[in-house]
């Protein structure tokens, strides 16, 4: 008895905890009026049939500012490779993102900081491999203003944001604590595919936008 | 083992082939010979005041064999005024107007200063430099080897400015032979990728208008 009573403060102060680290703003949703929170199946548009695509990509960190184009390139089921050039042709980054690791081919040297890489391959695997897990969201709120459909994966650490008249994801929230968030927004749909992504990074304030060129 | 000895055979073989290619299409020039296409070019550059032509961008990815094509005008006019104007698959410019760089992309513009920023004044020296063909004389920062290619001569560049081998290993310019004016560079990187410049629909000394370099 005194066992079961422990497992539930712990879980309690564990749930309390990731609550905490919380980077969603409440104030800007309301929680849903359902009992149940079923989800929808929905997954990154980097998954399914992605193979490969080219976008005009710019990159502001710290005091720069880089612009240029991209590749992003399905390699195999676990990993992709991002290649980041500018308007020239000079390579910026050229790297395979893992689920939990990177392998840097090149890196231009004034980035080139493993502090740094580390973050944009966390912020890359929550873009790429984000997928609707197996268990069903914690909690379901809908967006002031949009309207949008928002589920917490308490467990995973992750808020995905729904058009659900679209059946589309447009927004991905995922940390590991309060300061460490990562921002993922999906605009303008077109064939199943965004026209706009963009990754903000706010504890290195960073915005990394990617706009669709083709596949 | 006879099919290991096969394949090694077949490898050597292919690799023969392939130097063998290479030589056929280059030829080195004597050191009378260079001496004399690097008086044409640098009498060539003297005589081009102005160039204004299109040009086609590929970059090449060497790890995941992609290319990236870019498209635009380019107009030269002496000394230090050059302006890149993407087309495809965006529009993207960039300006050098003597110590000045404007660049603008969709819905931004920025200021450089060519004094306060070493990589775009290296950067606007290479480009000038190999447009002009007066990179063939930077002994300073370039090793530079001639040969005969058919209906152009090759001039191979290779970095000796440890600031420039970080990033590039080779610059290679392409000179036409009937005017000795650049007709395509390739710039390789350290990474193995490249960048390749051609030129097309060249005007020389045509009139371009000043108002094409003004900075804003």
């Amino acid at each position: 008895m005194f066992q079961m009573q422990s497992l539930i403060f712990l879980n309690l102060v564990l749930i309390l905890f990731l609550s905490a680290c919380d980077p969603v703003k409440k104030s800007t949703l309301s929680t849903s009026p359902e009992n149940s929170y079923k989800a929808p199946a929905w997954n990154s548009p980097f998954l399914k049939d992605f193979e490969k695509a080219l976008f005009r990509t710019s990159l502001d960190v710290a005091d720069k500012h880089l612009t240029g184009i991209s590749i992003i390139k399905r390699t195999s089921d676990s990993s992709f490779h991002f290649t980041f050039a500018n308007e020239i042709g000079m390579t910026y980054f050229d790297m395979e993102i893992f689920r939990n690791k990177y392998k840097p081919d090149y890196i231009f040297d004034p980035i080139n900081k493993k502090s740094f890489l580390k973050i944009l391959q966390r912020d890359f695997a929550i873009l790429f491999f984000s997928e609707s897990p197996g268990k069903q969201p914690l909690r379901k709120y809908l967006q002031k203003g949009s309207g949008e459909v928002v589920y917490l994966y308490l467990g995973l650490k992750l808020y995905a944001w729904m058009d659900t008249k679209q059946n589309t994801l447009t927004g991905l929230v995922g940390w590991s604590n309060y300061v460490d968030a990562v921002i993922v927004s999906f605009k303008e749909y077109d064939h199943g595919f965004p026209n706009e992504i963009r990754i903000v990074n706010p504890k290195i304030k960073m915005i990394l936008t990617f706009n669709f060129l083709g596949h | 083992m006879k099919t290991a000895e096969s394949l090694i055979l077949v490898t050597i073989l292919q690799c023969l082939c392939m130097v063998v290619q290479v030589q056929a299409q280059t030829k080195p020039l004597s050191p009378a010979d260079a001496l004399e296409v690097r008086k044409r070019i640098s009498d060539a550059s003297k005589t081009t005041g102005s160039l204004e032509a299109q040009f086609t961008q590929t970059k090449e990815l060497s790890v995941i064999k992609e290319k990236i094509v870019s498209k635009g005008n380019f107009y030269f006019k002496k000394e230090k005024l050059l302006r890149w104007e993407y087309t495809e698959p965006f529009p993207y410019l960039i300006i050098f107007n003597n110590d000045k760089i404007f660049v603008k992309d969709e819905d931004k513009e920025n200021h450089i200063s060519l004094q306060s920023n070493k990589v775009f004044r290296e950067v606007n020296n290479i480009l000038i430099g190999a447009v002009q063909g007066t990179l063939l004389s930077d002994t300073k920062n370039f090793e530079c080897n001639i040969s005969d290619l058919h209906d152009q001569y090759l001039a191979s560049m290779v970095p000796v400015n440890l600031r420039i081998k970080e990033t590039l290993s080779e610059i290679i310019l392409y000179f036409n032979k009937t005017d000795y004016t650049v007709d395509k560079f390739v710039m390789r990187e350290v990474s193995g990728d490249y960048t390749r410049i051609e030129f097309s629909g060249k005007k020389i000394n045509q009139n371009v208008p000043d108002a094409k370099f003004n900075i804003p």
